[in-house]
């Protein structure tokens, strides 16, 4: 009973560390590719975030079930391939059930195999905790990644089509800043939020 | 003469038309991380150059002569990046015993490859734009490390004058990078359309 | 023989969750893949139908039809048959690639029954220039082709885009992306025409 109480905050603190101290894209700067990629919209990059959850979750339950018996010279190898084969079969659910999603998509969904937050957080933490922690850490860090992709493509999806979600929110005379669709709103959209979040823990520190 | 049109069309494409780090958000992470250094930031672009060709022609290989129209072809993405790491595990215990000196030179880099969106990438596009002979896939892969090479450099040229300008602090670091990544990106539209 | 024994006592695990996982891949695959296939086809017809409104059912008629691109490059491409509720022809539907100002842009194109007039267009895939090449997804260029006849349509830069007839006025700033349509149509229409004659007598003759 008492190891209960005593764990418990150390999940919540787990799953809150992965949310904002350590979020995985402005405080590690891990898993940029994708986000540059898919946040043209919030469909997708919320789309992308779930598939990131889902892989990110069975890869640190598998790891962390398989922790003691894995052989330390052979860990990478059996990190990637957990990680490719749930990374297959997202693939697979998006191709069968999502077919509109999948297309946008496109090749971003199998670039989660090395996408560096999930390999790192099975090597950081999976490896090396039991199953509950792992799970919390998983559920975590992929909140705080999807959390991440939505607000950069509300911003970039509001600027270039006046809309979230497809469901339009400013005034019919606004006019689309079309960049915010192309590379180059991607970059410097993610390079000023990413200065605003070190401005804001500049404070906070 | 046709043949070297098109393979000459592939390649100056990849470089600086659908260059990958500015059009297709390829290799960030090695990008932000590396290209503090003029000489670092070259090592690390002949490092993914070396791979990426190899790990395009035998993934273009595997590909076409095992997986394409068998069922195994839903195994693709496992194949693929065990066939990169493997490259990349035989590509540096051959070039540290045979060349230490430029072991020496490419440092931690290699290792860190396996894990750069470039390589697994770049296999998926040539899968993608169903690249159908094996020579346009060597050119293309070798076109797409040449491609990184140079918008490394070019990155690693304007930090290290950027880090005498008097940059913002909360801005130091990666956003400024990021920043400047955006405005070379809208500098290399430039280039869309050369190519009809 | 020890070298064996140690090699399986360092990778046992490796070998049986390889097993494990190609097994759960299988299993995911076989039981997913009718709903991909499905979707890949329903993709188009839903497409088709978007353009051939009367039509109920789409079959192939004609396979791997062979269109000269640049340099001598051969793509094939299906037509498909559009008939309505009497079985009767409504048209014909074929998916267009050509070159754009960026990437290839994939089109579908639908003819009416007699192969004289274009039926319009709607745009698979493409990598225009967001605002610009882009708006080749438009009503504006689009509605120029819905009954403009069946070969050798022109780009103009100015005109009037409500008359319906062989001139397509361009989208202003992106003159490239106007004229690849443009072009794919012309390129198509003719070797389609080429392929229709017989098949098209078949089923007004029945």
């Amino acid at each position: 009973m008492a190891n209960k109480t005593s764990n418990a905050p150390l999940l919540g603190e787990t799953f809150v560390v992965g949310l904002w101290r350590e979020n995985p894209v402005f405080r590690l700067l891990l898993g940029m590719c994708p986000t540059l990629a898919v946040t043209a919209a919030v469909k997708p990059a919320f789309t992308m975030g779930l598939c990131v959850i889902f892989v990110l979750l069975c890869s640190n339950i598998i790891v962390s079930l398989m922790r003691n018996l894995l052989k330390p010279h052979l860990r990478i190898l059996m990190f990637t391939l957990t990680i490719s084969t749930f990374v297959t079969i997202a693939d697979l659910f998006l191709r069968a059930f999502q077919p509109r999603m999948s297309e946008i998509l496109g090749p971003y969904v199998p670039l989660i195999i090395v996408n560096c937050i999930i390999i790192c957080r099975a090597e950081a933490c999976a490896s090396k905790n039991p199953l509950l922690v792992s799970i919390i850490d998983a559920l975590g860090m992929g909140a705080g990644f999807t959390l991440t992709l939505c607000v950069l493509a509300a911003i970039r999806e509001i600027l270039s089509t006046g809309a979230i979600w497809e469901i339009t929110i400013l005034p019919a005379g606004f006019v689309p800043w079309a960049a915010m669709r192309m590379p180059v709103g991607a970059f410097i959209t993610l390079g000023l939020l990413l200065g605003l979040v070190n401005l804001a823990t500049k404070r906070k520190a | 003469m046709d043949t070297l049109n098109i393979l000459l069309m592939g390649f100056i494409s990849i470089v600086l038309i659908n260059n990958l780090v500015f059009t297709k958000f390829l290799g960030i992470c090695p990008y932000l991380g590396v290209s503090g250094r003029i000489d670092m930031a070259f090592g690390m672009g002949m490092a993914v150059t070396f791979v990426v060709t190899l790990s395009g022609t035998l993934t273009w290989l595997i590909d076409h002569l095992i997986l394409i129209g068998t069922p195994l072809e839903v195994t693709r993405y496992v194949c693929f990046i065990l066939v990169i790491a493997g490259a990349v595990q035989l590509v540096e215990m051959y070039v540290r015993k045979f060349f230490p000196s430029l072991y020496e030179s490419f440092g931690i880099f290699l290792p860190l490859i396996t894990t750069n969106c470039a390589i697994l990438g770049l296999c998926l596009f040539i899968n993608l734009w169903e690249i159908d002979n094996l020579l346009e896939a060597v050119v293309l892969s070798f076109g797409a490390g040449i491609g990184f090479t140079m918008a490394i450099c070019i990155m690693a040229g304007i930090r290290e004058n950027l880090n005498l300008a008097d940059v913002p602090e909360c801005l130091k670091g990666a956003p400024i990078t990021l920043i400047t990544a955006g405005l070379l990106t809208l500098a290399f539209m430039g280039f869309a359309g050369m190519i009809r | 023989m020890s070298n064996i024994k140690h090699f399986f006592h360092q990778s046992w695990l490796l070998i049986i969750s390889s097993f494990c996982f190609g097994l759960l891949i299988a299993v995911t695959n076989a039981a997913w893949s009718p709903r991909i296939q499905q979707n890949e086809k329903d993709k188009l017809n839903n497409l088709m139908t978007g353009l051939i409104t009367e039509a109920r059912n789409f079959e192939i008629t004609i396979e791997g039809v062979e269109v000269p691109g640049k340099k001598g490059k051969i793509t094939k491409t299906d037509i498909y048959q559009a008939l309505d509720d009497s079985g009767s022809s409504a048209g014909f539907a074929f998916v267009a690639i050509g070159a754009g100002f960026a990437d290839k842009i994939k089109l579908v194109i639908a003819v009416d029954a007699k192969c004289e007039k274009f039926l319009g267009f709607k745009v698979l895939s493409s990598n225009e220039t967001p605002g610009f090449g882009d708006r080749i997804k438009e009503d504006y260029f689009g509605n120029q082709f819905k009954k403009a006849p069946a070969g050798g349509l022109q780009l103009v830069k100015t005109g009037d885009p409500e008359t319906i007839d062989s001139e397509i006025v361009a989208i202003s700033g992106a003159t490239v992306s106007s004229e690849a349509v443009v072009k794919i149509f012309n390129a198509y229409i003719d070797k389609v025409k080429q392929q229709l004659p017989e098949k098209e007598l078949k089923t007004n003759g029945q």
